[in-house]
């Protein structure tokens, strides 16, 4: 158990670790715009615009570094698209209001997932309790000593 | 010739409908000579369709314009090499293409079972020309590849410049080849259920279609993300479009079902489950052409003629309905004697990563119709791109790649404390001496770096893991048998072909994992304007452009090359040749990039844009471990095959196994 209890910490570990907030340095603005918006060029392509290479997304580029140097933020030129174009200029849905269920439901749908799983593997072990409770617990097995480690060590490795 | 394209669709229309209920009623009448009807259509439905697909390559090959679709994706310039690819360029004719393949793999299935399992076989065969009608009904009345125009002009419009590339005749076939290979272990499975042969028989019969099919998808996504790299030129390879999406949902959901049937295999259990699944996975490749087709989600990859979708929608939900209605009336036929002896085991392992794999799926899922469901919510289009994807799979992915390594190292049925120390001590240490060494070497901060971290950290975990299962291996047959190390692995593995094949293709996986981790993560470009002579650098670099040479390469094609030289620690290094193409009659040209790529990064060189004083606009990308995707690719192919290399061994084993059983559990005549 302890083993397991040290793997679980280092996923919590790693999961502070992944979720810290992000540095953003003044090279990467460009970038982090041409990664939150859409190409919005006249063939509907579909493409964020850091993946287009289409001529209005040169031009789209070319307009965006005049409004960081003219002193503006990205979320001020973000809040300009969405109000030229609507929300579907965002590459990604917003994390308030209705669009929250686009983030939520697929870890919902996970945490229920791993919840019904938990449940039927309970269900499952528990066929075999009346076995384990004749004396074949899982630590302790009915013959001692050196032979019966053997023998453990020999399941182990075996692959039905 | 064009006539007899269009009559011989016809003809297999009729035959596949005959043939259909033709099975039906034998087996239902018992009916011999039904059967032995039936039991020749799916041969003539494969000529008919055989026959229209030739003389469609044929009115592509002599340039025969009087056909709407030939007109639409081919010109007299084009190289005969695309336009057999045209083929499979359109709608129309990617839907012949599909048909061809699905009866190709229907007259194997055919020859492979005709003599064998007569209960279930024949409702196979029935389920198999049910889906071959479906898509014939499309093609002989709504999208008819051989539509004529009443006054043929003398050219055509040419075929897509972005699809004039040779991953378009590799891509499609390989992507289709899986899509459609998944029918047959589906059709199996329906088959089962309706003769109630509920066995793992279904399993056993379709297990290698099912590995074969999920090998070409595999490699049909990873081919498509090559060419999305050489060929889209902004220096990535997956982007999420839905399409994209749609190709890797019924990969995850195979790749579950192909991990969960080894649970039924060797313990009767989760039939229900694996049931599901394999259902699932047909309902997606459905679901995946319902998205090219119906132009209702906006992709890249969408057809120009998509109107079949309300076809698709109304198809997927007649066979989702139907596959329930029959899961839930043979129910009690599927309970199996579930049980397990301990949540510490291979088993417990394998339903999480059912559960992580479906997670993945389903969260691409979500985000490839969320635009649509917040259109009828509020009326309001979104866009779920890459940013959406990334923040939630790639945890999902984490976690799942962990798995990769804990699967198949922790013992089926009990893992003890001693079992777990014995498999996971050296591993866990693999993963801390890297997680030590690697932090004073690569940049911390961001969410992306944070991830790629631990990806490594995971990678050196299931690397280790897997590597020790081929040391045990080959370190206990050297001490048997005194064979030499190759020697020794070489037995080992061709002795358990699906045991180690997996392991390899486990490996494969892992390079693709840290392929992506490192690609995504310390990445850079940058984009130039210069005049020849001008040097600039990047990453170690020294980029010098030298000149902009022009060149008529055909009457329709004209290409404009940037030549560059590379320069590395003061020495030449490589000569860079990024292009564009103009096209005749087309208002974008197409970026050709040029790509030099080593173990450790690729140097990716965009002609960006060009002017008339020959200065150029230069974008160059350096994207670290790129090819170890493409390695892990081509790893997964090799274990793939070791995977499905025909075991005479193991055939016996299972022989010898029920014969055992035979003998535990005497018939009544015995007794």
């Amino acid at each position: 158990m302890k083993l397991l209890k040290t793997i679980f910490s280092i996923f919590i570990v790693a999961g502070f670790i992944a979720s810290a907030p992000v540095v953003t340095n003044a090279g990467s603005l460009l970038q982090d715009l041409e990664n939150a918006l859409m190409c919005k060029c006249d063939d509907k392509c579909g493409k964020v615009l850091v993946n287009c290479t289409c001529s209005t997304s040169d031009k789209t580029r070319a307009k965006f570094s005049k409004m960081l140097d003219s002193g503006l933020t990205v979320e001020q030129i973000i809040k300009s698209q969405v109000d030229e174009y609507g929300e579907t200029v965002l590459s990604a849905p917003t994390k308030f209001g209705f669009n929250l269920t686009a983030w939520v439901m697929p870890f919902m749908a996970l945490i229920a997932g791993g919840v019904g799983i938990r449940k039927i593997l309970s269900t499952w072990v528990g066929k075999n309790q009346p076995e384990d409770a004749q004396g074949k617990s899982e630590e302790k097995p009915a013959t001692p000593g050196k032979y019966s480690k053997r023998l453990q060590d020999e399941l182990d490795g075996i692959e039905l | 010739m064009n006539d007899i394209g269009e009559f011989t669709l016809l003809v297999a229309l009729a035959t596949a409908i005959y043939g259909c209920v033709a099975y039906v009623m034998a087996v239902r009448g018992n009916r011999i000579d039904l059967y032995l009807s039936a039991d020749k259509t799916p041969l003539i439905v494969w000529g008919c369709v055989m026959i229209s697909s030739i003389c469609l390559w044929r009115a592509f090959l002599v340039n025969d314009f009087s056909l709407q679709y030939v007109w639409a994706y081919s010109n007299i310039e084009l190289d005969t090499f695309y336009k057999i690819a045209s083929f499979w360029g359109g709608q129309k004719g990617s839907l012949l293409f599909w048909t061809l393949l699905l009866t190709t793999y229907t007259v194997v299935v055919h020859f492979q079972n005709r003599k064998k399992n007569l209960r279930v076989v024949p409702y196979a065969m029935a389920v198999l020309l049910v889906i071959i009608i479906f898509f014939l009904f499309l093609i002989n009345f709504s999208t008819n590849p051989f539509e004529r125009i009443p006054l043929p002009p003398e050219d055509g419009r040419g075929l897509n410049p972005l699809l004039q590339n040779y991953w378009m005749v590799i891509h499609p076939p390989t992507l289709y080849l899986g899509y459609v290979g998944f029918t047959v272990p589906f059709a199996f499975a329906v088959a089962a259920l309706i003769s109630k042969n509920l066995d793992d028989g279904w399993i056993r019969v379709t297990r290698k279609w099912t590995l074969i099919s999920w090998f070409f998808l595999c490699m049909g996504n990873l081919f498509g993300a090559s060419w999305a790299y050489v060929e889209l030129g902004w220096g990535g390879y997956w982007a999420w479009d839905p399409v994209e999406n749609a190709a890797f949902m019924p990969l995850l959901i195979a790749t579950a079902f192909l991990h969960s049937i080894m649970i039924q295999e060797k313990k009767d259990m989760m039939k229900v489950w694996n049931m599901s699944l394999i259902l699932l996975t047909f309902v997606m490749t459905i679901f995946g052409t319902f998205i090219t087709r119906s132009g209702l989600i906006q992709s890249v990859h969408t057809f120009d003629e998509a109107t079949l979708g309300y076809y698709f929608l109304a198809f997927l939900f007649v066979i989702l309905f139907a596959c329930m209605a029959l899961i839930i009336v043979r129910l009690p036929l599927l309970k199996s004697e579930n049980q397990l002896d301990s949540f510490l085991s291979r088993e417990s392992s394998f339903l999480f990563n059912n559960l992580l794999l479906l997670g993945i799926a389903f969260a691409t899922f979500w985000g490839t119709i969320f635009p649509i469901i917040s259109e009828a919510v509020r009326g309001i289009k979104i866009t779920v791109g890459p940013p959406f994807y990334n923040q939630v799979n790639v945890p999902i992915g984490l976690a799942l790649l962990a798995l990769v390594g804990i699967g198949p190292v922790i013992a089926w049925r009990r893992a003890t404390l001693s079992n777990l120390k014995k498999n996971f001590l050296k591993p866990l240490a693999a993963a801390f001496i890297t997680a030590i060494a690697l932090l004073p070497v690569i940049p911390l901060g961001s969410r992306v770096e944070n991830y790629t971290y631990i990806a490594f950290i995971l990678c050196a975990f299931v690397m280790t893991c897997i590597l020790l299962e081929f040391y045990k291996g080959t370190a206990s047959r050297m001490g048997l048998h005194e064979e030499s190390m190759l020697g020794a692995l070489t037995t080992v593995t061709w002795r358990n072909k699906r045991r180690y094949g997996g392991y390899i293709v486990h490996i494969g996986v892992v390079l693709i994992f840290a392929g992506i981790a490192g690609s995504q993560a310390y990445g850079t470009h940058i984009e130039k304007h210069l005049k020849p002579g001008e040097t600039f650098k990047i990453r170690g670099y020294d980029i010098t452009y030298e000149k902009l040479v022009a060149v008529e390469a055909t009457s329709v094609k004209t290409r404009v090359i940037a030549q560059l030289q590379v320069e590395r620690n003061g020495s030449h290094y490589w000569t860079a040749r990024p292009e564009k193409e103009f096209y005749k009659g087309q208002n974008q040209p197409v970026s050709e990039v040029d790509v030099l790529s080593t173990w450790k990064e690729d140097l990716y060189m965009i002609l960006a844009d060009f002017r008339e004083d020959e200065s150029a606009t230069i974008k160059v990308y350096v994207n670290p471990m790129v090819s170890w995707m493409w390695t892990g690719g081509w790893i997964i192919a090799f274990g793939t095959m070791i995977s499905m290399w025909p075991d005479r061994l193991e055939q016996r084993r299972r022989l010898e196994r029920f014969r055992r059983e035979e003998s535990l559990f005497p018939s009544p005549a015995q007794e």
